[in-house]
């Protein structure tokens, strides 16, 4: 009927999904801008190297001259500021001296994503499944027991978790390593030395799934017992299909709604669950750079590591926000 | 004429509440949730008549990481203390902390989302906007950033309120962190209830946007807020246990979080000292999964429906 | 008018002497009560009651859709003389659709909202084994045969109009070609036009598949040009069977004479629309005695203790003391 006006309609969310994306985004990055200018003591002492009292006056005032901390605060230093971070200029860390922070993270970044990538995985295939199938058979004995370990694992810190698996499985059982990601004097690239970088991985990964599959099950769950209370599943049933068809063809697709929502918005979250996850085990990636860096109060790797987790939160939304538009008819056309 | 009202008001009011009682109590979680929180809010009430002073590394009797014997029915840490001491006393800084934090996030959470809704049109759009920011950027990781520098600011050592600086700017800093979702949820209440005939009557004799909103509009948000707050304190419990994981809890007034950072440093796990790090973790666990419980038992008996959690 | 139809040979479905429970908590309640009607081919019938008067459910025991904590407790269902399983969902999956197929009220959540509509009517088609392609194309045919054009089978149903969609909803059901068509409040959701319209369809589908019909409403005014037959039914029992005809012109039962009352009706420039008294009873408190006596205006002291029996009088069936064989033989009239 409407059929016009669908493409305007479908180009003004997405113009609308990107405008948030970005107001988001620079609220992150302002975020970022105050923190750094309300630490008492003077920025260009801060950003020289961090030994704060070795630094000569000439020093600081040439500093001052190179990041325009004469100039007004707004808005020249902000507007310095934000094409600075946009050219990904982040600055030097206080505690690895003369360290670009863009290549501290670069360095640490693909041990984060394998950890949260192969986490993700698990979560998802083992909890998206068996929610969905709880919520399919709602009442039974498979739901009853994954209602309540998901229930438990939700309100578990996934970090002690990490720290329970560690004395069982590294220090009674000990058939994992319970620490860093690789043992020492391994051939880098070698088959030997991913099967071990792999067995490093199984704990710490186990640990990020555990903690975040909770919520996907109960999720899942009751995004299906939704579903099964539809009026279409009754047509679905009355047109002779059978229990297998009706999940597969009818309700699987209109459960996965809300599960896909979260799973991408939930990014944010399992990320910062990883942070201490990597603490635990001494993984070398994101979490650990974050806590060394909070306990050498470098700022400058702080406010990196903030800077990129919020960019990958609000990307996440983005695609979460789009991809919901390409599963859901009514939101598009 | 207040008065001829109020008595058969009141009486409405007690039957109803007495009611609501007895339907949130037909429910196992409430029970196991209740339980579990009055134990721990005893331990946290009175630590001293239970386990004794807390104890320091000086005052500390045992010897270090010894499993639990009938001396130390929780074993000790690494530096002798008695490991049941030590979280009994902590119940009393996580707890203090998660509740003082939920009533700061509730405040700000509730204050948004009533402006939000009620004034609509541009003041709703741009309190969106930022509580948008806020929902989707955890809690914690807001608060890795912003705590350290409030820390800085304020100085470390110092007292706030009776807190050392660390504890006070985790407290504020969870508690202006975590709102987003109650004020989404407060503000799409509100937009119902500003359709409602008693807010125009009100409107009608004269009564000011904020005595509406804080005489009519709030006080039909009660059961959300409460059965939300709930859900906020387990939140919060989460997140103070994590940042103290971390490094910005306060070793003289530890913390579940902070205990577990010290078993973590002191190689617990792969000492393989169960009790020491069992004992917080197990805490925790069982606080937050008393307040999910309660939490959804409440909003199960507010609106019965069905919900992501059960 | 009926009479046409009603011919032994005729006979598609019998329904005989069939209860049913729901069990609620332990609490088990009757949905209905020794319900016992046919139906003939190409027949168009009503069953017209208010909500939990059982209708719903004699529908879909009939389709063999009964929800799982629905128990069959006595009675059964024959479709061509053969005893159908209705209270076992496999057995009753061939039956499905291929024999009966239901329209359902409320089309937008009766569709599936993430799939085209041309998908979800030349589903039953391809689980009967026809292969993609025809089944596609026959998807075409009955959109065309139902009144939207062929190319709106891309379309999603939040991209149809309520009418539309209940369109879509007798396109799909015609799709196996069923002998019965179960409509389920098929015009509840529309407008005045559409619903005139949507029963106008179904009429005209009906003589020309001879179909039989089953039409199950509350209302009654969407009866008179529609079917050839009208059930009313009250907590869980038929209380009175006839022709249209007959029903509205001389009603036997008060429930039925109320419910034709309360149709407002223009051309008598009534204004007042006269509500039935009182509620229907809940499915667990069932007054003793005829289940209508607590709001029925002509209710006698016999009413509150002995249930009436549903008698036939040729076509014509009555459950009600006020024309029961054994009153009218004593003659016992007491207005209570």
């Amino acid at each position: 009927m409407a059929t016009c006006g669908q493409g305007g309609r479908t180009s003004r969310r997405i113009g609308g999904i990107v405008l948030r994306a970005i107001v988001t985004l620079l609220m992150v990055a302002i975020l970022n801008f105050i923190l750094f200018r309300v630490i008492p003591g003077d920025p260009a002492g801060l950003l020289l190297d961090g030994s704060r009292s070795a630094v000569t006056s000439e020093q600081i005032e040439a500093q001052r001259e190179r990041w325009g901390l004469d100039r007004p605060l707004i808005p020249d230093q902000v507007l310095d500021y934000l094409s600075a971070t946009a050219k990904g200029d982040l600055g030097y860390s206080f505690k690895f001296r003369g360290q670009r922070v863009s290549d501290l993270l670069l360095d640490r970044l693909p041990a984060t994503i394998a950890l949260v990538g192969v986490a993700q995985i698990i979560a998802i295939s083992a909890g998206v499944m068996l929610g969905i199938y709880a919520g399919w058979r709602r009442g039974g004995a498979v739901d009853t027991i994954a209602t309540g370990g998901s229930l438990a694992l939700y309100a578990t810190p996934s970090f002690w978790l990490g720290m329970v698996l560690v004395v069982v499985f590294s220090t009674k059982l000990g058939w994992l390593p319970g620490y860093g990601a690789y043992s020492p004097g391994a051939d880098t690239g070698s088959l030997a030395w991913l099967a071990d970088y792999l067995r490093h991985l199984v704990l710490p990964a186990s640990t990020v799934a555990l903690g975040i599959m909770g919520q996907y099950v109960l999720v899942a769950r009751a995004a299906m017992s939704d579903v099964v209370a539809e009026d279409y599943m009754v047509t679905a049933r009355a047109k002779g299909l059978t229990s297998g068809q009706m999940l597969l063809r009818h309700a699987f697709r209109n459960a996965m709604l809300p599960v896909v929502t979260l799973v991408t918005l939930n990014l944010g979250y399992v990320v910062a669950g990883a942070i201490t996850v990597e603490t635990v085990f001494a993984w070398p990636g994101i979490g650990s750079l974050t806590v060394g860096a909070l306990n050498a109060r470098d700022y400058p790797v702080l406010q990196g590591v903030f800077l990129l987790l919020g960019t990958s939160i609000v990307f996440a939304n983005l695609i979460a926000d789009l991809a919901y538009g390409l599963l859901d008819p009514r939101v598009t056309q | 004429m207040t008065e001829v009202v109020a008595g058969p008001r009141r009486h409405v009011r007690l039957r109803a509440t007495k009611e609501f009682f007895s339907r949130l109590f037909e429910r196992v979680g409430a029970w196991v949730g209740v339980a579990a929180l009055a134990f721990f809010l005893i331990l946290a009430a009175i630590p001293g008549p239970i386990v004794g002073p807390l104890e320091t590394a000086a005052t500390a009797s045992g010897d270090f990481l010894t499993p639990p014997d009938s001396q130390h029915i929780l074993g000790t840490d690494e530096v002798g203390r008695d490991v049941l001491n030590v979280v009994v006393h902590g119940a009393r800084i996580s707890l203090t902390i998660a509740l003082i934090a939920t009533v700061i996030s509730l405040i700000v959470g509730t204050t948004v989302g009533i402006t939000s809704g009620y004034y609509g049109g541009r003041v709703d759009v741009w309190l969106m906007r930022l509580t948008d920011f806020f929902f989707i950027v955890p809690s914690f990781v807001l608060a890795l950033v912003i705590a350290p520098v409030f820390v800085e600011v304020i100085g470390r050592g110092r007292e706030v309120l009776g807190f050392r600086t660390s504890l006070f700017v985790i407290v504020v800093v969870i508690g202006l962190t975590s709102w987003a979702f109650v004020a989404r949820l407060i503000r799409s209440q509100t937009l119902s209830l500003r359709e409602r005939p008693f807010v125009d009557r009100a409107r009608v004799a004269g009564s000011s946007d904020l005595s509406i909103m804080i005489r009519h509009v709030l006080p039909n948000l009660v059961p959300q807020i409460a059965a939300n707050g709930a859900l906020v304190v387990a939140g919060a419990i989460y997140t103070e246990t994590a940042l103290s994981f971390i490094g910005l809890g306060d070793p003289v007034q530890p913390s579940w979080g902070t205990l577990l950072s010290l078993a973590q440093q002191a190689g617990a796990a792969s000492a393989g000292a169960w009790w020491y790090l069992g004992a917080p973790g197990a805490c925790v666990l069982t606080v937050s999964l008393a307040f999910v419980l309660l939490g959804n038992a409440l909003d199960d008996t507010f609106n019965p429906r069905r919900r992501a959690i059960p | 008018m009926s009479e046409v139809f009603r011919s032994a040979s005729g006979q598609l479905l019998a329904v005989d002497g069939l209860s049913v429970d729901y069990g609620l908590k332990g609490i088990s309640s009757r949905a209905l009560h020794e319900v016992s009607f046919d139906l003939q081919a190409g027949e168009a019938v009503a069953l017209v009651g208010e909500s939990g008067s059982g209708k719903t459910t004699t529908a879909m025991a009939i389709a063999g859709l009964l929800s799982t904590d629905a128990r069959v407790t006595s009675g059964e269902v024959r479709y061509r003389g053969a005893r159908l399983q209705i209270d076992d969902d496999a057995a009753m999956r061939p039956h499905r659709w291929t024999e009966t197929a239901v329209v359902f009220q409320g089309a937008m959540n009766a569709l599936n909202p993430v799939q085209r509509i041309a998908k979800q009517i030349a589903e039953p088609c391809m689980l009967n084994g026809m292969p993609r392609e025809a089944a596609m194309t026959r998807a075409k045919e009955l959109l065309e045969l139902v009144g939207i054009p062929p190319d709106r089978g891309t379309a999603y149903p939040h991209q149809l109009s309520g009418g539309m969609r209940q369109r879509v909803m007798i396109a799909m059901a015609l799709a196996c070609r069923p002998s019965i068509i179960i409509g389920d409040e098929p015009t509840t959701a529309l407008d005045v036009i559409n619903q005139a319209q949507i029963l106008k369809l179904l009429v005209e589908l009906r003589s020309k598949f001879n179909l039989a019909l089953l039409l199950i409403t509350h209302d009654l005014s969407v009866v008179a040009e529609t079917c050839d037959r009208v059930m009313i039914m009250y907590a869980g029992r038929i209380v009175e069977d006839g022709t249209v005809a007959e029903i509205f012109a001389a009603p036997k039962h008060p429930y039925t004479r109320l419910l034709i009352e309360s149709i407002p009706n223009p051309a008598k420039r009534q204004r007042v629309l006269r509500p039935i008294p009182g509620d229907p009873p809940s499915l667990i408190t069932r007054p003793p005695g005829c289940p209508f006596h607590t709001r029925c205006p002509s209710s006698m002291s016999i009413c509150a203790t002995q249930a009436p029996a549903l008698e036939s009088t040729g076509q014509r069936r009555v459950a009600c003391h006020l024309h029961s064989s054994q009153m009218k033989s004593d003659g016992v009239l007491v207005h209570a």
